[in-house]
């Protein structure tokens, strides 16, 4: 269920399809993969925007939004995202299927040459984009970055991984600087939009039950008019912390925000599966010794989590936790960090995070955007995996992989955030 | 034992509606071709409810934030919380308290019987002591001040709080640091036989699953309960909004705004045709294809996070714009004039269908997700509307049903606007 099957049509561009019948939309995303750079970084994600804005068939923004109401509530996004030290730009469209449609429209074929207008004829003017659809959008890029910080759980994180990271492309956020975005001109983006086209890698999924087939051909056609010159990607890993780096923001916060970073040596392109476990088994689920004995039994966090970068084998601690709290938070963590690298687990303990992890690999292919996620999340694997295969894996950890992982973590980088007191001596 | 089985025929699709003998209300949604499948068992019984009689007996009021509180602890039986027992069965479990329902849910793509098991036990098994009770009280406590501290939740109940005089929509649905430490195991007692009483829950299945196999477990597991007369009782609120305006400051990057436009509340909660018409209007009010976006985005007024929504349960209505802008009352003037605008010239005919084609498809989309199918059922069997009425409502629109809400939906002179600023 859910296979993926692949078709190259130009160098490094990959048609894949999942034909599904069980849903009532379909949705094809194309995702181009570039390297994660300073100097490129703010273009590329402001290009993303623009041309998912306007094209040269709607220019204006309010046409193209009608169009798509029009298509049955169809819609039309763009994203951009970090994998490892590679920028990746999404662009997507999705809508219900054909046998919903009121009427006899044919949506599908309607939104495949919508998603290609956007991304291969878009709205210019003298060889570069409109500078009025520039100026909306980074606008809108610019509010994007300053309202991070209006959730402190993801502000202190993006922050911790910005200081973990300063040294390495990961470092740089998926949308570049705030700087680069303001300096931006439509010249620059062109300049973006054609080195995208001509050397990113491209994945294409289509994700419906109506013939990819007519989407193919019309991909095929366009990136064969394009002299393609693919560039190399690569991520770098740094296996083991050095001195621990520690950053602190003082804030008026009720509540305190404390994030851990750990190097764990364990990245794609190896297996990762084992420290992905381990990373579940520490604080993944409601049953993780995170939750239950930092949260639960101790009371000292509102939330404490781990996450995993595989493709970095980077470990993340988050946790809420009070001021006065912070040390002991973090000594109690640490613990259990400590307790399994010593082979302190249950079997009960690998059999429910295994089952756990199994539900979300099945569960997560029960929608269409799951689906699409799942494969684009493993295009710079070892191996492209279906859902099933990955719950196999799976169940090929053992209990001594697991703690074989957790003696590989390495403290590398301790944020806080601390809530501070007014002058009454009151926390505000 | 009553069932019935609901058709559509333009979904090709069918649930059942089991009146259970137990007094329990069953809805069974099966979806051909998945793998998982969620569940719900949700109470009519929220934070709003803090006052109320049984059986036109002695009229009851509790602390604010005991229905989540309640949530909290009946997670926890005397061997052990639920999410260990879910371990066992590698579900994926979760609880909300909402203003008007309490609902626990799992969604799992194995050993479903156990896990409905577990959640059919659970639920009816309270056990409070006071040392149970007062250990919440640290967690709940971090919680709050989590809640303190995010911008987006403190507009939205700034906003509430200053729109609704008497009606407890305006109270945080956790309560306060203060008054959950009134709750005692007597209160908590007290609710649980009120509200946790099976005729007044529903049990919603979606996905990868057969009636039968939710019956029997139900046949096994359910403890009948007696029908008792709840009434929920909510001080008289007046027409208009307390205060217009509430503004707070915050460590934020760009200030949030929340916009409600307060409506009179009918007896009953709004009907199927009501919500569609209503959800019709905002699509062609607000949506990114809205004239009025484009001219507030031209404005630099608003970005990618304008949002609105119908707001709408027992005792309360109206409708809530949301999102981050520079000039807040710039977007609440501007909004607002173009309601009244609209009013006297009228919806265009191209802008209904579009909106209505765009509210149609929302729907359907939605209905392949069985998160989305379990959670709107439960809503519409606690406000007494069913599904595929409401989504033929939509589809059955016309430009004179949606003109003639918008004659009732707007008030311009009952709206609050509520701001999240720095310093």
């Amino acid at each position: 269920m859910s296979k993926l099957s692949r078709k190259e049509i130009a160098p490094s561009v990959a048609f894949n399809t999942v034909k599904e019948s069980r849903f009532k939309t379909m949705r094809i995303s194309v995702t181009a993969y570039l390297p994660l750079k300073k100097e490129t970084a703010a273009h590329n994600a402001l290009m993303s925007l623009v041309l998912t804005r306007s094209c040269n068939k709607y220019p204006d923004f309010t046409e193209l939004s009608r169009k798509l109401s029009y298509l049955y509530g169809a819609s039309l996004s763009s994203g951009f995202m970090k994998i490892g030290d590679v920028q990746a730009l999404t662009f997507s469209i999705s809508g219900i299927d054909d046998r919903y449609a009121l009427n006899d429209d044919v949506i599908s074929k309607e939104l495949s040459d919508l998603l290609c207008d956007v991304i291969f004829d878009p709205f210019l003017k003298d060889g570069a984009f409109d500078s009025t659809e520039c100026e909306q959008e980074r606008r809108q890029l610019i509010d994007m970055i300053d309202s991070e910080f209006n959730e402190k759980r993801v502000y202190a994180k993006n922050k911790a991984l910005s200081l973990m990271c300063e040294s390495e492309a990961f470092g740089i956020k998926r949308y570049g600087d705030r700087e680069s975005v303001l300096s931006a001109t439509p010249e620059d983006l062109y300049k973006a939009w054609q080195n995208m086209l001509s050397s990113a890698r491209f994945e294409i999924i289509y994700v419906g039950d109506s013939d990819s087939s007519i989407a193919c051909d019309v991909f095929d056609k366009r990136f064969n008019e394009i002299k393609r010159n693919p560039q190399k990607l690569t991520t770098d890993i740094i296996k083991e912390a050095q001195d621990v780096k520690c950053g602190n923001e003082d804030m008026e916060l009720s509540q305190s925000k404390m994030i851990l970073g750990f190097r764990t040596a364990v990245a794609e392109p190896e297996d990762t599966m084992a420290a992905r476990m381990m990373c579940a088994v520490l604080g993944g689920t409601a049953h993780s010794k995170l939750f239950c004995n930092v949260r639960e039994k101790l009371s000292l966090c509102y939330y404490c989590s781990s996450s995993y970068i595989r493709q970095k084998g980077i470990m993340l601690i988050e946790s809420g936790v009070e001021r006065e709290n912070i040390e002991k938070a973090k000594e109690a963590i640490l613990g259990e960090i400590k307790a399994m690298q010593n082979g302190d687990i249950t079997d009960e303990e690998i059999k429910a995070t295994k089952m756990s992890m199994a539900n979300a690999f099945n569960s997560n292919c029960d929608t269409v955007g799951g689906i699409s996620g799942h494969y684009l999340s493993q295009m710079f694997d070892k191996e492209i995996l279906t859902p099933q295969e990955c719950v196999d894996r799976v169940n090929a950890v053992t209990k001594e992989d697991v703690i074989r992982c957790a003696n590989m973590l390495t403290l590398d980088t301790v944020f806080t955030l601390t809530g501070v007191t007014d002058e009454k001596g009151e926390e505000v | 034992m009553d069932i019935k089985e609901i058709k559509s025929a333009s979904l090709s699709e069918k649930y059942y509606k089991v009146k259970h003998s137990s007094g329990l209300t069953i809805y069974v949604y099966p979806k051909d071709g998945y793998n998982s499948t969620y569940a719900i068992f949700g109470t009519k019984y929220g934070s709003i409810n803090n006052t109320f009689k049984v059986d036109g007996g002695e009229i009851v009021k509790v602390p604010d934030g005991i229905a989540h509180y309640l949530e909290h602890k009946l997670f926890e039986s005397e061997d052990g919380d639920a999410f260990s027992r879910y371990a066992k069965t590698g579900a994926n479990a979760n609880a909300y308290t909402s203003f008007d329902k309490t609902c626990y849910l799992f969604s799992c793509t194995d050993n479903f019987e156990e896990s409905l098991e577990i959640l059919l036990d659970f639920v009816q098994s309270p056990y409070f002591t006071k040392e149970t009770v007062a250990k919440e009280q640290g967690i709940i406590g971090q919680e709050i001040k989590m809640y303190d501290d995010s911008p987006a939740w403190r507009v939205m109940f700034n906003m509430l709080m200053n729109m609704y005089k008497t009606h407890p929509v305006r109270i945080d649905i956790a309560g306060t640091v203060e008054s959950i430490a009134e709750i005692t195991p007597e209160y908590l007692y007290t609710c649980y036989n009120t509200y946790y009483n099976l005729n007044n829950m529903v049990l919603c299945v979606a996905g990868n699953v057969e009636l039968d196999t939710v019956l029997n477990i139900a046949d096994r597991m359910l403890k009948k309960s007696q029908y008792h007369e709840i009434e929920n009782i909510f001080e008289e609120e007046p027409d208009g909004v307390l205060a217009p305006y509430v503004e707070q400051k915050l460590p934020v990057g760009l200030p949030l705004f929340n916009l409600g436009f307060k409506e009179k509340a009918g007896e009953k909660r709004v009907d199927e045709k009501t919500l569609a018409y209503s959800e019709i209007l905002l699509f062609l009010i607000a949506s990114s294809t809205s004239v009025l976006y484009r001219k507030m985005m031209d404005e630099n007024l608003i970005n990618a996070s304008f949002s609105y929504e119908f707001f709408e349960g027992e005792g309360f209505l109206g409708t809530i714009f949301s999102g981050e802008s520079r000039d807040p009352e710039k977007v609440s003037d501007t909004i607002k004039q173009y309601i009244d605008e609209l009013k006297v010239k009228g919806i265009d005919s191209e802008e209904f269908e579009i909106a209505k084609r765009a509210t149609y498809g929302d729907a359907i989309s939605a209905m392949n997700s069985t998160d989305h199918i379990a959670n709107i059922l439960t809503d519409f069997d606690f406000s007494d509307r069913e599904l595929y009425t409401y989504i033929d409502a939509i589809a059955n629109a016309t430009i004179e049903d949606i003109t003639e809400r918008l004659s009732t939906m707007f008030d311009t002179e009952k709206t609050t606007l509520s701001v999240i600023k720095n310093d």
